[in-house]
């Protein structure tokens, strides 16, 4: 098997008999990015040298005898919301474009002290406001099952360049599926962690309330690695990050006494027979693996979408307020007042979904609204949150699927916001009761696309989901990868 | 459901042109039916989850980023200070 295609596992593990170098496993990667990107276009900016620097000091520690981290010489592809101190950092964004920020986030110093090599930055729906990635002001990825669809967004870079095994790992964000519907329908592995289980220090914010980094790979274990280096309270940065200790996936030799629920509402109308079918067999395996299945009901579901899009709006109105073209960013017209410049800043910054976000955000937050729009969405979360709290007392699981539909076709829903919104449907609800869940490839549609099945858990129960969906890689014999 | 375009742009700081607007004011006509979906609900109290604080750190004085390194991100910068359109008449 081609270097590439290994799994961090399986580079770590070569890495340590001296099998492989990581200057080796660098220069491969390096090698096909280039060959991959001409197709799959995950990459924003590629930085080659340091991605060699980093991998020869690993080569020197190791053979000067030295401890090495826990991603040592493995290649992690970071999303461009992610902060990368004195690199390109644009959110995809053309008022981002030239930003090279001061610091690092605290995932990426995380990275570097683990001795990961960083090759280059993904792309993603500006400010991670999409689901296809085709809101980037720079460029459109292709999923690499067909590379005429979309990978899924917001994440779209960080799904399509494992997914093409380009890198083995990468990181994304999830504020309302940015890290799990593109996984799904890129068939890896993306897990949105536990509201405050990764610090959220140099995420470019977008709701804030609800936004978490996590890691993407096209195994379990390697989901598992990368989430064991970048979780963690950060007190110095986060006050809403927490302590945690995880300790790697949670060993089941099968799923006897395993309790998955199978709610309802995620079975329903928009999403589709293909997909229903596929994620209903999955349940069966579950089954025949020893699992005890529970119908359930989640009432409040259909108003999660609502919800999260008052609330996620809101938050990022306010955060984007910052882009007004004087401290850092695209700065416009500066002959005429200062109010013009904020004007032409952001009017000419800002792509048309960033505008409409603000725009929602604005409306929602606004003198007379308050009541009707952001009370309401917050009161709703309340009770989202208290209906998964009463299922968890009778199930330790929840399945659902990832996503309603397998990959769209570039600009199908482009000129169409609320089709595109729609594709959350089945995702938000977990970010807004702060849980962790993870998309894991369960089959491909009649055209040879990939499912994702999602698995959602309680707060802090990451070890169970993982060890759930390594049950489940197991039992199929690991999962397809693309080739290409 | 009301809402005037023009208003919301001004709030946020953003400007559309006619045809812009027009366009959006369909589109924004759409979003917001579409969030209107909610239910009726009695108010619940706090709408905070209090068993799910905040830590708060130590407020401490440390080092802060040097001055120079940010500023290598301000589109207009002169003598260590941050240039802006003048904003008081003479």
């Amino acid at each position: 098997m081609e270097l590439y295609r290994k799994s961090a596992s399986q580079l770590a593990a070569m890495l340590r008999s001296k099998e492989v170098s990581a200057v080796e496993i660098a220069r491969e990667t390096l090698a096909r990015i280039e060959a991959a990107e001409p197709a799959v276009d995950a990459f924003l900016s590629v930085n080659a040298e340091a991605a060699l620097t980093q991998a020869a000091e690993v080569d020197r520690k190791l053979a000067a005898g030295e401890a090495v981290g826990a991603l040592a010489g493995i290649p992690v592809a970071v999303k461009d919301n992610i902060c990368t101190k004195g690199t390109a950092t644009t959110c995809a964004s053309k008022i981002l474009e030239h930003f090279a920020p001061p610091y690092n986030a605290t995932v990426v110093e995380k990275l570097l002290a683990a001795d990961a090599i960083l090759p280059g930055k993904v792309n993603m729906d500006e400010f991670a406001m999409g689901g296809s990635c085709e809101n980037s002001a720079f460029k459109a990825t292709k999923n690499p099952w067909d590379t005429t669809r979309v990978p899924g967004g917001s994440s779209g870079g960080s799904a399509a360049s494992v997914a093409a095994c380009e890198v083995p790992l990468s990181l994304g964000s999830d504020t309302g599926g940015s890290v799990r519907c593109p996984a799904g329908l890129c068939g890896i592995v993306g897990l949105k962690p536990t509201y405050g289980a990764v610090s959220r220090f140099g995420l470019v914010a977008f709701a804030s309330s609800l936004d978490q980094i996590g890691p993407m790979a096209r195994t379990v274990d390697d989901a598992a690695l990368l989430f064991s280096v970048i979780c963690g309270q950060d007190a110095a940065h986060d006050a809403t990050s927490k302590p945690y200790a995880f300790s790697g996936i949670e060993e089941m030799r099968d799923c006897k006494g395993l309790r998955i629920g199978v709610p309802a509402e995620y079975f329903g109308e928009g999403v589709s027979d293909e997909v229903k079918a596929a994620v209903r067999k999955a349940v069966d395996d579950y089954r025949a693996m020893g699992a005890e299945i529970v119908e359930l009901s989640l009432p409040s579901t259909p108003y999660a979408l609502s919800a999260y899009y008052i609330i996620s709006s809101a938050e990022a109105s306010s955060n984007l307020a910052r882009y007004d073209g004087v401290k850092y960013g695209y700065s416009g017209r500066r002959d005429g007042s200062l109010n013009d410049l904020y004007l032409t800043t952001r009017s000419e910054g800002f792509g048309k979904e960033v505008k409409r976000r603000i725009m929602l955000g604005t409306y929602v937050l606004s003198s007379g609204y308050y009541d009707a729009y952001y009370k309401r969405a917050k009161m709703l979360q309340r009770m989202i949150a208290r209906e998964f709290s009463d299922a968890f007392e009778r199930c330790d699981i929840i399945v659902t699927p990832t996503t309603p539909a397998t990959a769209f076709g570039l600009g199908e829903k482009l000129g169409d916001p609320l089709a595109m919104y729609a594709s959350d449907i089945c995702t938000t609800t977990v970010n807004i009761a702060g849980l962790p869940a993870l998309s894991v490839p369960c089959g491909f549609d009649a055209a040879g696309l990939p499912i994702g099945m999602q698995l959602i858990g309680p707060k802090w129960s990451e070890a169970k989901l993982l060890g759930a969906a390594k049950c489940y890689e197991t039992a199929k014999g690991g999962f397809a990868v693309k080739e290409m | 459901m009301d809402f005037d375009v023009k208003h919301i742009a001004k709030l946020a700081m953003l400007q559309f042109t006619d045809e812009e607007a027009a366009e959006f004011e369909k589109e924004f006509a759409s979003i917001v039916g579409m969030v209107e979906n909610l239910p009726e609900l009695e108010s619940a109290g706090t709408l905070l989850d209090e068993s799910d604080t905040m830590e708060l750190r130590e407020d401490t004085v440390t080092p802060s980023y040097p001055r120079d390194e940010m500023l290598k991100n301000a589109p207009h910068a002169v003598a260590g200070c941050i240039v802006v359109p003048k904003t008081v008449e003479q």
